[in-house]
């Protein structure tokens, strides 16, 4: 494909099209964007991922959303159907309907984000940002120890249950072999963190000051247009959103 | 060695104490490096030897992580510490452009967030805000020197444990400091590894650094150094030239591994693999194995029959990895009261083996019988009362709050409450860990934390004992205290199998030595 | 001097009055933005999705959170920051092993109460604050709930600094108390960002309330003040459980542990599990 975006480039389309989408509140809109951004992810190969933890955390919030307002909207006044206190109302569905495209536009397109940003390059630029430098470490330190945890906590329990720990089915055993597995994770965690910084200290991560990065992030001009462009875009979306609905009950 | 030659750094402590403890780690010690010098601090586990070297190097922060009465100079910058709060802070950054320090664990000097070996080497610089231009360079002279220019742009997770360590000294000096001190370079690194990391001080050193050395074995690198320090029981016990104590009674009692002076008994020079760091046998002393009782054919305690296996291997799949397989039709059975050593090459597959005796990898053929019942559908937790199985890391095993209740657990299961503890004291007193019952385990000394795993392996007295790379961490009393349980646990009659890269110690104190090459296992 | 490059001196004055404008301005910010929504909530949602209150909780929520992180995180100890990734990672991974338990709640923040616990509540709410943010690169409906995470470390570190966690049934109140407060901070972010809250067992909560005719936004924060408070409770009382299985040399090298005497002397009162 062409060369690869600016991460500040991505992050701004992907923040501007929920604002602009959350602004509107349009269904149609929701729709194009959620499908816009399912449609970006296939090309950029990353649909496999994307869509399957959307779906994860699409799906409950959905149907909760169905079931809520579909069921039990007592502002509605167009009853479809009842059944005892359960009301079906129009606009309960609609609501519904808005609310779950919404989200669903928004999750897909910071998913597309985060699933096709190259972290160091983001990292890299929030450094030439003047971003303090702890925030770039914050990230990029979480997605290192992830799967470095799940890897220790496999082998703890490996250990433990070669110590002749049988886990049980009941409540009371179960939690009682959690701890005995949090114990060491939280304690070897802490310990590995306090070298760490020592170490980042002596290699001066600690000092205040400018900073230079080794990693070159490319910028062109056009992206810095575009970007420019998106949030003049989504500013005035929200303008137009607050003077339309501007609270009667507020002076303005 | 001249009068004329500066000193670059020198340190006296008189104690320091941890926050919260009223006992000093360390006291009564002084220290100095010279440019060029090679100067070795000499201790057993828990000697204080890594706190003497985070001080100097101003990665313990006084005042922050605990109280320190001493001195630091640096070039002609002296530094007094009393204790108290008006104390100078040591500005780490700073510090350590001059005086370096390279942890045991290689990847705790590691940030975590680079995404290359050269981003990780140019981490210092950019937070120093080196021009980039500058930084290039540096980056290409360090790796050059420390031999990575090959894997710049490799992702420092996926580096050997030779190349991590490696990468750990490049971080390190890429600041060009004057004094460079390294906390067990060897320590775990295979001969290639180790002999790689040897040239590199080497090259250091004629550049003229100072290099401080903590090590607790007098390997071939300590044996270079023009000055010797033995820490033993927190304190300076002995110093000078290493010609002077390579003998000495103080070397003996600090625990230090692998002299080849005339205090040691057994086979020196066994092979050449002997002087190297990772090779501990020429500091073992001991009777050697018993003789086998009786071991009679019928009634083996562990027995592995044909035991084939191979990771996610895909037999639908045309060419079916056939490096996955990693072990084919093994054959072997340990007897009541024998000492069974498997040795390998690095990744030939021994732990894999070792993971089949309990059932935490299954057997993809054969079958795998603990005293006589096959374990197959069996828990692990359950195969555990018969098979006391010994990891490499004991901090993963480690999870009560004192020592004692460490070596308790489960016991009252099996012995009944009223038997658990002197079960757990004694099993304690068997790996010399006696009087440390009321410590936490983290407190302890990596070699004695090993110990407490197995002692609460042995807590448990089970038929077969099967330890994973039992020596590697251990000082010398460690190996002794190792030595001694597994004779016992043999003589008890329990059938002990033990796993190690080291030829020289599996000859010395198994009765059989099995090799594992191309997975499968013949008696050498 | 000839060795200020080697030492450092502490830190001025000026900086830190800086420092307390902002956390003072976030904290604001965060408060403001609530009042302002819940005077202001849309009487009738039937009129359209609340937009414009969605608007206004996103934008005043994330604003305090992010100058919260502003003010505090510059100024973190080095050894509190590489704590920030270890809570995370606590969050997430302790939170699946008691989901695999089988409890109904979240347990979704064991790793900032920890942290609050032995770094105080600056470290804790930046820690709750960034740990949303971070995380909302694999679940990007957690960022809006970074204002009630910051709150929720904010109070575990209050509740550290007073003494709380020197006895070991105050955790679970402490817990309690900062269940409500934070419940009730993220209420309206689920109702009007939201319209509703994820997961079938308190979607059936709101429904009961919804069905007597609540608000939205009524009925949100009631089941909030149902389930959160129990959940912190649970949170609280791991997290001190876990800071009393930790070795002295640990705990101690945290300043804020040893200036607040944050943990009980020499044997803690832990039942054991």
């Amino acid at each position: 494909m062409k060369q690869r975006l600016h991460p500040f480039t991505a992050l701004t389309a992907a923040a501007s099209a929920a604002v602009v989408t959350t602004a509107a509140a349009y269904w149609p809109l929701s729709v194009a964007v959620a499908l816009a951004a399912v449609f970006l992810a296939v090309r950029r190969e990353v649909a496999g991922r994307v869509l399957p933890a959307a779906a994860v955390i699409l799906t409950p919030l959905c149907l909760s959303l169905l079931v809520l307002h579909g069921l039990f909207f007592p502002e509605g006044q167009t009853v479809l159907a009842q059944w005892g206190p359960a009301r079906v109302t129009a606009e309960g569905l609609g609501f519904a309907l808005e609310l779950g495209t919404r989200t669903t536009a928004c999750v897909l397109a910071f998913l597309l984000f985060s699933f096709t940003v190259s972290v160091p390059d983001l990292v890299s630029a929030l450094a030439g940002r003047r971003v303090p430098p702890q925030f770039g470490f914050v990230l990029a330190s979480t997605l290192t120890l992830l799967p470095a945890v799940s890897v220790r906590l496999d082998r703890i329990r490996q250990a433990q249950e070669t110590r002749g720990m049988v886990v049980r089915r009941g409540l009371v055993s179960r939690l009682g072999a959690l701890r005995l597995q949090m114990v060491p994770l939280v304690l070897a965690l802490i310990d590995d963190a306090g070298s760490r910084a020592q170490a980042l200290d002596a290699r001066g991560f600690g000092s205040p000051g400018p900073r230079t990065t080794y990693r070159e992030v490319a910028d062109p001009p056009a992206q810095r247009r575009f970007r420019a462009a998106a949030l003049v875009f989504a500013a005035a979306a929200v303008a137009g959103r607050i003077v339309a609905s501007w609270p009667a009950g507020v002076p303005s | 060695m001249t009068a004329t030659t500066r000193t670059a750094l020198q340190i006296r402590v008189e104690a320091f104490t941890f926050h919260g403890e009223t006992t000093p780690v360390l006291s009564g010690a002084a220290i100095s490096a010279t440019p060029g010098s090679l100067t070795a601090v000499l201790g057993g586990s828990g000697s204080g030897k890594s706190t003497l070297g985070k001080l100097m190097a101003g990665w313990l922060q006084t005042g922050h992580a605990g109280q320190f009465r001493g001195s630091l100079e640096l070039d002609g910058t002296l530094l007094e510490f009393r204790g108290a709060p008006d104390d100078p802070r040591i500005n780490p950054a700073e510090w350590s452009r001059r005086v370096a320090f390279v942890p045991q664990d290689a990847s705790a000097m590691l940030s975590s967030v680079r995404a290359t070996v050269a981003e990780e080497l140019a981490f210092g610089l950019e937070n120093r805000a080196t021009p980039r231009e500058d930084m290039l360079s540096a980056v290409e002279r360090t790796a050059a020197r420390t031999g990575l220019s090959d894997l710049l742009d490799r992702d420092p997770a996926t580096l050997s444990g030779g190349e991590l360590r490696r990468l750990a000294v490049g971080c390190a000096v890429i600041a060009e400091p004057d004094v460079l001190i390294l906390d067990e370079p060897l320590a775990s690194l295979d001969a290639a590894g180790a002999a790689q990391l040897e040239d590199l001080v080497r090259s250091l050193r004629g550049s003229g650094t100072g290099i401080v050395l903590l090590s607790q074995a007098a390997d071939r690198l300590a044996r270079e150094a023009t000055h010797w320090t033995i820490l033993d029981g927190r304190t300076v016990t002995a110093a000078g030239a290493p010609a002077q104590l390579a003998g000495s009674a103080e070397l003996e009692r600090a625990g230090v591994i692998g002299v080849g002076g005339p205090g040691v008994l057994g086979p020196r020079a066994i092979a050449p693999s002997v002087a190297i760091g990772s090779s501990v046998a020429a500091g073992v002393r001991g009777p050697g194995p018993v003789p086998v009782a009786a071991p009679g054919p019928g009634s083996a305690s562990l027995e592995l029959r044909g035991v084939g296996f191979g990771y996610g291997q895909d037999p639908r799949r045309r060419g079916a990895p056939v490096l996955a397989r990693v072990l084919r039709d093994v054959d072997f059975a340990v007897h009541p009261g024998e000492i069974i050593a498997v040795t390998g090459p690095n990744g030939a597959g021994k732990s894999t083996l070792l993971r089949h005796f309990n059932g935490l990898l299954r057997p993809t053929e054969g079958d795998v019988r603990v005293c006589g019942r096959s374990i197959a559908g069996v828990p692990v937790g359950t195969v555990a009362a018969s098979m006391g199985l010994l990891f490499q890391h004991p901090r993963d095993q480690l999870f009560e709050r004192t020592v004692l209740r460490e070596a308790a657990f489960g016991l009252g299961q099996l012995f009944g409450k009223a038997e658990a503890e002197g079960k757990a004291r004694a099993a304690l007193a068997a790996v010399g860990l006696s009087g440390t019952e009321a410590a936490h385990p983290a407190e302890l000394s990596a070699s004695q934390q090993r110990l407490l795993a197995l002692a609460t392996v042995l807590a448990r007295e089970p038929a077969v004992l099967a330890l994973d790379e039992p020596t590697v961490g251990l000082d010398r009393h460690g190996l002794e205290a190792l030595q001694t349980a597994v004779v016992r646990a043999a003589a008890r009659g329990a059938a002990v199998v033990i796993v190690t890269h080291d030829l020289s110690y599996a000859r010395l104190n198994a009765h059989r030595v099995l090799e594992l090459t191309g997975g499968r296992l013949s008696e050498i | 001097m000839s060795q200020s490059a080697l030492t450092v001196t502490a830190p001025g004055q000026a900086a830190g009055r800086r420092r307390r404008l902002l956390e003072i301005a976030g904290a604001a910010a965060i408060a403001a933005t609530y009042i302002f929504l819940v005077l202001t909530q849309p009487a009738d949602i039937a009129n359209g999705p609340a937009s414009f209150s969605a608007l206004v909780a996103l934008g005043g929520f994330l604003l305090g959170a992010v100058l919260l992180i502003v003010a505090v995180l510059p100024v973190l100890p080095t050894s509190t920051v590489v704590l920030i990734p270890v809570a995370l990672v606590l969050n997430v991974v302790l939170g699946q092993l008691m989901g695999s338990t089988g409890l109904p709640f979240y347990i979704d923040a064991i790793g900032t109460v920890l942290i609050a616990v032995l770094a105080g509540p600056a470290a804790g709410a930046a820690t709750g604050a960034l740990s949303s943010i971070v995380w909302s690169f694999f679940n990007p409906t957690v960022l809006p709930f970074a204002a009630g995470a910051a709150l929720i470390g904010f109070l575990a570190g209050m509740a550290a600094r007073g003494g709380l966690f020197r006895r070991f049934y105050f955790a679970p109140i402490a817990g309690f108390v900062t269940g409500i407060l934070a419940g009730v901070v993220s209420a309206p972010i689920a109702a009007f960002v939201f319209g509703g809250t994820s997961g079938l067992g308190t979607g059936a909560i709101v429904s009961a309330f919804r069905a007597m005719g609540d608000t939205l936004l009524a009925a949100i924060t009631k089941q909030a003040l149902i389930s959160d408070p129990m959940d912190k409770a649970i949170v609280f009382t791991i997290a001190a459980l876990l800071a009393y299985a930790l070795p002295r040399r640990t705990t101690f090298q945290f300043p804020f542990v040893r200036h607040y005497r944050v943990l009980a002397g020499k044997s803690p009162a832990t039942p054991d599990a």
